[in-house]
C-alpha cells in the first residue's frame, strides 16, 4: 500500500516539470511575454526587475530551469502591469477565494447530486427517476452564464433574497457556488444512478439478498460502497470543469478570485501573472489526480494488488 | 414469432423450433436500433432543424443583421421580429441564425480537428505499441486533466488574432486528449482480434492493416465521439466569447451575443436568453444523439 | 407434510419483446432431509424455479403470476419482503453457480460470513468470528483463522465456492438450494465440492435441491430427480428408478447422449444428440413442448393438439407425455 502511494507521488514530479516546460515554451511565443526582450513600453524599474527575475539574457533552457526553480520555491516573479506587486501577492490574495468557491460548489454537488442519484437508482423508472435525469440533462446543457443570469434576476433582484455580486458575507457565497455546482451535481446524479443500477445487478447483491440480510444493510454496505468508488475517480475531471466554470462564474458574480483575474490579466497583457496562474492551475489538477488515485487504491483493494 | 411445431412431424427439420435468424449488416442493425430510440430520433430532428434555421434564415431574412436602428431597439418578440431586437435595433432572429453559423461552424470545425489530431495520435500510439506507446501515453496522461479554458486562452494569445479559424485551432489544441485515448484503446482492442492476425499472417503491410481493418472498425466510435465532443467545444466557444476573449463584433456568435445581452438582461432578457437556449438545445440534442448512437452501435451498454 | 411444496408455479418475465414464460406450471415436493435433483438443459427454467422459491428475481421484469410455494406450511408467495428476510439464509439458503461473482469483492471473507451470523443469530462480533473460523474449517479451507481477513480475489474458484457453502450453512438452514454449484469449477474440484455438500447435508440434516444440467452429478447425490424442459417438469421419479426406467422421450434422449465408455467399441461411434432447439418461451406452443423434437410424435397424436398433463404412471413416478416408454413397449413401437 505504501509502495503504491510512494510510486504515484514520485511519478508526479516529471509530469509537473513537463507541464511547466510546455507552458513556458508556449508563453515565449506570445507577443510581449516576459521571457523575451521586446520593445515593450515598460518603466525602467520594472524592466530591471524583469531582467533580473526572468534572466532574459540566458538561453531558453536556463530560463526554464530558473523559472522552475522559482516555481518550487514559490517565487513566481513580478507582475508586468502592477508595479509594486508580485504574482505571489496576487495569488495569495485571490486564490483562497477561488478555493472556497470550488469547495462549496463541490459540496453542493455531493449533498444534492449523490442522494438524488441513489434515490433514482432505488426507484428506477419512477417519476422521481425521470425527473432527476431530466434535470441532470438540462444541467449539463444549459450554459452556466444563463443559469447565473436567471438566478441573479430572480433570487437576487426580484425576490431580494441574496446579493447579486461580491464576496463579503456568507450570503454572497450561496449563488455563485450553487451555479458552479450545478454541472457537477448533474454529473454525480447520473454517475451514481448508473453505478448503483449496475451494482444492484451484480451477483453478489443477489447473494446478499439470499442471505436474508435487511435491505438497508445491503444498500449501505454492499451496494453503496461499491457504487461510490467511481464517484471518487470522477472528482478529478470535475476539477477541470470547476476551474473552467469558475472563470465564468467569478466573472458574472464579481467574485475576486483567480478565474476572474486570469481573464483580467490576459486582457491587460500581464503575462507573468498569466504564466504563474497557468502553472498553478496545472499543478492543482495534477495533485488532485494524485489524491484521487490514492483514494481509489484505498477504496478498491483490487487496484492495490494490480499495481503491485 | 410463433414457434409452431413443424406440420410435417415425420422428420422434424432442425430449424423448426426457435425464432428465425435474420441476416443483416452491422450498419443496418445499428440503423434499426437507432430509429427505435425515440429520444435520439427527436433529438436528431431538432438538431437538423436547428442547422437548417442557421443556414437558411439569414438567406430569407429581409433584415440586414448589422444595420443599426435605435428607433426599434430592445423590442419584444413580435410578428415582424420573431425574436425581438437587440440594443442596436438589429433583428435577433437573423442574428441568432448567423451566430449559429459561427458557433456551430466552430463547433464542427474544432471537433473535426480534434478527431484528426486524436485519431493520428491514438492510432500511432496504439498501433505501434511498445515503448513509443508508453511514452506517448505518459505524455498524454500529463496533459489529460488540464482544464481546456486557460490553454485555449493561451493559444489564442499566441496566435494573436481571434477569428473563426483561430478559435477552431485554439479549441481543438486544448481538447484532443480524450479522443486520442479513446482511439488508442479501440486500436489496441482491435489489434488483438483474429482477423487482424490473419491479415498479418497473409503478409499485409502495416498501413494496409491500419487503413483497411482497424480504422473502419473504429468508425462507429468516432461518430459517437463527434457528438460527444461537439457540446464541449460549442460551450468552450461560448465561454470564450462571453468573457470577451472570443469572437468580436460585428461578427456574432452565440457566446458573444450572450455577452451583449448580459448587461441589459434585467429589462430585455431575451438578448441573452435566446442564444443560451440555442446553445442548450444544441448540447442536449448532441447528448441524446450520442447516447442513441452508443446504444445503436453497442447494445450491450444499454441500461436496464 | 413435506418440507417444501411447490404447486403450479408460473413465473413470467415481462420484457419489451413480449412475456417470457420461463416457468410454466411446476410442481415439486421435497421431504426434510432428502435431496431433489433438478436437471435440464440451459434455459429450461430450473434456475428461475429456484429463484422463485426464495423470490430473488427482480420484480419489475419477473413476476410469479400463479402457483404456490409452501415451506413448512407457510405460503412464501404471500409473504412481505420483511417476512421473507427471516426465511432467507435462516431457513432456506442458496448457493449460486459462479463463485467468482457471487462474493462481494470489496468486503473480506470474514465480514461476509459473520454478517449472517450476527444478523440471524444475534451473535456478537467476537463469537461470530470464532464461529466463522469453525465454519471455514468445516468446509475445508486451510488456515481459516488467518484467511478470515482476506478478500475474495485471493481465493481460487473452488475455495470461493467452499466459502459460499460455509456462508449458506452457517445458520443451520432446513433447506439448501444449490444452483449449478459445480458448473464453473474444474472437474477435479467438482467431485470434492459435491462430496462436501453431501457430508454437510448429513451432518446438518438439511434437505437439498441440486440444480444441474449434468446427469452424472445427479446420479451420485440425489434421492429424487425431476427433469425440466421448456419451463415445465416433464418427469419426476426416485433417482434409481429414473435412471433404470425412464419414461419420457426427453429423459431417454438425455441419458442416451451421455458418452458411454463401457460399450464394446466406444471408438468410431458418434455422440448422440437431440436434434432441434427448445421452443421460444415468449409464445410457447399450445401442445406438448417437446413434440417437434420427439421421435415418437405424429400429427394425429393427442399431444400435438393439446399439452399433456403430468400424471403418475407408477407410484412415485410422474411423467408428462403421451408416449411414455412403458406404453410404447406394450404397443411394440421401436425406440
Amino acid at each position: 500500500m505504501a509502495a503504491y502511494i510512494i510510486r504515484r507521488i514520485v511519478w508526479t514530479v516529471p509530469v509537473v516539470l513537463l507541464v511547466i516546460l510546455m507552458t513556458f515554451l508556449l508563453m515565449r511565443e506570445i507577443q510581449g511575454n516576459p521571457f523575451r526582450k521586446t520593445e515593450r513600453a515598460v518603466p525602467a524599474a520594472v524592466q530591471a526587475n524583469l531582467e533580473r527575475k526572468f534572466n532574459l539574457d540566458e538561453p531558453w533552457y536556463v530560463q526554464y530551469a530558473l523559472y522552475t526553480k522559482g516555481v518550487f520555491t514559490f517565487d513566481l516573479g513580478p507582475s508586468l502591469v502592477l508595479r509594486d506587486r508580485t504574482v505571489n501577492d496576487i495569488v495569495k490574495e485571490q486564490f483562497p477565494r477561488s478555493i472556497e468557491l470550488g469547495l462549496l460548489a463541490f459540496a453542493w454537488a455531493l449533498v444534492l447530486g449523490v442522494p438524488a442519484g441513489v434515490l433514482a437508482a432505488l426507484r428506477p423508472n419512477s417519476r422521481f427517476d425521470y425527473g432527476a435525469m431530466f434535470f441532470s440533462n438540462v444541467g449539463f446543457a444549459l450554459p452556466n452564464f444563463l443559469v447565473a443570469t436567471f438566478l441573479i434576476y430572480f433570487v437576487a433582484l426580484r425576490w431580494g433574497l441574496l446579493p447579486t455580486s461580491g464576496w463579503t458575507s456568507w450570503e454572497h457565497r450561496i449563488l455563485p457556488s450553487f451555479t458552479l455546482g450545478l454541472v457537477p451535481m448533474a454529473y454525480f446524479a447520473r454517475l451514481v444512478r448508473g453505478t448503483m443500477l449496475e451494482t444492484l445487478q451484480q451477483d453478489y447483491v443477489r447473494t446478499a439478498r439470499s442471505k436474508g440480510l435487511p435491505h438497508r444493510r445491503i444498500v449501505l454496505v454492499h451496494v453503496l460502497r461499491n457504487s461510490l468508488i467511481p464517484v471518487v475517480t470522477a472528482a478529478a475531471p470535475l476539477l477541470g470543469y470547476i476551474i473552467t466554470g469558475s472563470f465564468i462564474v467569478e466573472n458574472i458574480y464579481a467574485v475576486p478570485g483567480i478565474g476572474r483575474y486570469y481573464v483580467t490579466a490576459v486582457s491587460a497583457r500581464d503575462y507573468s501573472v498569466v504564466m504563474g496562474l497557468t502553472v498553478l492551475l496545472a499543478i492543482i489538477v495534477i495533485v488532485a489526480n494524485l489524491v484521487v488515485d490514492i483514494l481509489y487504491g484505498i477504496l478498491d483493494p483490487r487496484t492495490r494488488e494490480a499495481h503491485a | 414469432m410463433t414457434a409452431a411445431p413443424s406440420t410435417d412431424l415425420g422428420r422434424p427439420p432442425v430449424e423448426s423450433a426457435g425464432a428465425p435468424i435474420r441476416q443483416s449488416s452491422l450498419w443496418q442493425d445499428a440503423w434499426y436500433r437507432y430509429i427505435r430510440n425515440r429520444g435520439a430520433v427527436i433529438a436528431s430532428v431538432i438538431f437538423l432543424l436547428l442547422l437548417a434555421y442557421c443556414a437558411l434564415a439569414p438567406v430569407f431574412s429581409p433584415y440586414d443583421p448589422n444595420e443599426v436602428d435605435f428607433a426599434i431597439a430592445h423590442q419584444a418578440p413580435s410578428w415582424s421580429h420573431p425574436l425581438g431586437t437587440d440594443q442596436f435595433g438589429r433583428d435577433l432572429f437573423t442574428r441568432a441564425a448567423l451566430g449559429g453559423r459561427i458557433s456551430i461552424g466552430i463547433g464542427f470545425g474544432a471537433t473535426l480537428a480534434i478527431l484528426l489530431i486524436g485519431v493520428s495520435y491514438g492510432a500511432v500510439s496504439g498501433f505501434v505499441g511498445g515503448r513509443l506507446d508508453n511514452a506517448m501515453m505518459r505524455f498524454l496522461d500529463a496533459l489529460y486533466g488540464l482544464p481546456y479554458l486557460p490553454f485555449a486562452i493561451l493559444a489564442l494569445a499566441i496566435i494573436g488574432t481571434v477569428n473563426f479559424w483561430t478559435m477552431v485551432i485554439a479549441l481543438s489544441i486544448a481538447s484532443w486528449f480524450i479522443t486520442a485515448r479513446v482511439v488508442r484503446g479501440q486500436i489496441i482492442t482491435l489489434k488483438e482480434n483474429d482477423y487482424v492476425r490473419a491479415a498479418r499472417a497473409l503478409g499485409a503491410r502495416w498501413y494496409r492493416i491500419l487503413l483497411r481493418h482497424l480504422l473502419p472498425n473504429t468508425l462507429g466510435v468516432l461518430i459517437i465521439t463527434i457528438f460527444l465532443e461537439l457540446p464541449g467545444v460549442i460551450l468552450g466557444e461560448a465561454f470564450l466569447s462571453f468573457l470577451g476573449l472570443g469572437i468580436n463584433p460585428p461578427d456574432a456568435s452565440w457566446g458573444s451575443m450572450a455577452q451583449d445581452g448580459r448587461d441589459a438582461y434585467r429589462a430585455y432578457p431575451y438578448i441573452i436568453v435566446i442564444p443560451s437556449i440555442a446553445i442548450a438545445t444544441l448540447v442536449l440534442c448532441a447528448n441524446f444523439i450520442a447516447d442513441g448512437l452508443r446504444d445503436a452501435l453497442d447494445p450491450r451498454t444499454r441500461e436496464t | 407434510m413435506a418440507l417444501l411444496e411447490v404447486e403450479g408455479l408460473r413465473t413470467h418475465f415481462f420484457m419489451r419483446e413480449g412475456v417470457v414464460h420461463a416457468v410454466d406450471g411446476v410442481d415439486l415436493s421435497l421431504e426434510a432431509g432428502r435431496t431433489l435433483g433438478v436437471v435440464g438443459e440451459s434455459g429450461c427454467g430450473k434456475s428461475v424455479t429456484a429463484l422463485s422459491i426464495l423470490r430473488l428475481l427482480p420484480e419489475p421484469p419477473a413476476r410469479i403470476v400463479a402457483g404456490s410455494v409452501r415451506f413448512d406450511g407457510r405460503e412464501l408467495t404471500a409473504l412481505s419482503e420483511q417476512e421473507l428476510e427471516t426465511i432467507r439464509g435462516r431457513q432456506i439458503a442458496m448457493i449460486f453457480q459462479d463463485p467468482m461473482t457471487a462474493l462481494n469483492p470489496t468486503l473480506t471473507i470474514g465480514t461476509q460470513v459473520t454478517e449472517m451470523l450476527r444478523h440471524h443469530l444475534g451473535l456478537d462480533a467476537r463469537v461470530a468470528r470464532r464461529r466463522a473460523v469453525e465454519l471455514l474449517d468445516e468446509v475445508g479451507i486451510a488456515r481459516a483463522a488467518e484467511r478470515l481477513d482476506d478478500y475474495p480475489h485471493r481465493f481460487s474458484g473452488g475455495m470461493r465456492q467452499r466459502v459460499m457453502i460455509a456462508i449458506a450453512i452457517s445458520c443451520e438452514p432446513r433447506l439448501l438450494i444449490a444452483d449449478e454449484p459445480t458448473t464453473s469449477l474444474d472437474v477435479t474440484v467438482q467431485a470434492q465440492v459435491l462430496d462436501l455438500l453431501d457430508d454437510l447435508r448429513h451432518a446438518h440434516q438439511m434437505a437439498m435441491i441440486l440444480i444441474t444440467h449434468n446427469m452424472g452429478v445427479v446420479a451420485e447425490t440425489a434421492d429424487d430427480v425431476a427433469v425440466m424442459y421448456a419451463g415445465q417438469i416433464v418427469e419426476q421419479a426416485p433417482a434409481a428408478e429414473l435412471f433404470s426406467r425412464p419414461e419420457h422421450p426427453y429423459t431417454e434422449a438425455l441419458l442416451a447422449s451421455l458418452p458411454d465408455l463401457e460399450r464394446s467399441d466406444p471408438r468410431g461411434t458418434r455422440l448422440t444428440t437431440i436434434p432441434g432447439r427448445p421452443p421460444d418461451l415468449i409464445s410457447p406452443p399450445d401442445a406438448c413442448r417437446f413434440a417437434p423434437r420427439c421421435p415418437y410424435a405424429n400429427l394425429e397424436d393427442s399431444c400435438v393438439q393439446a399439452p399433456p398433463e403430468l400424471r403418475e404412471i407408477r407410484p412415485g413416478h410422474l411423467v408428462r407425455t403421451a408416449h411414455p416408454a412403458s406404453e410404447r413397449a406394450l404397443a411394440g413401437v421401436a425406440p
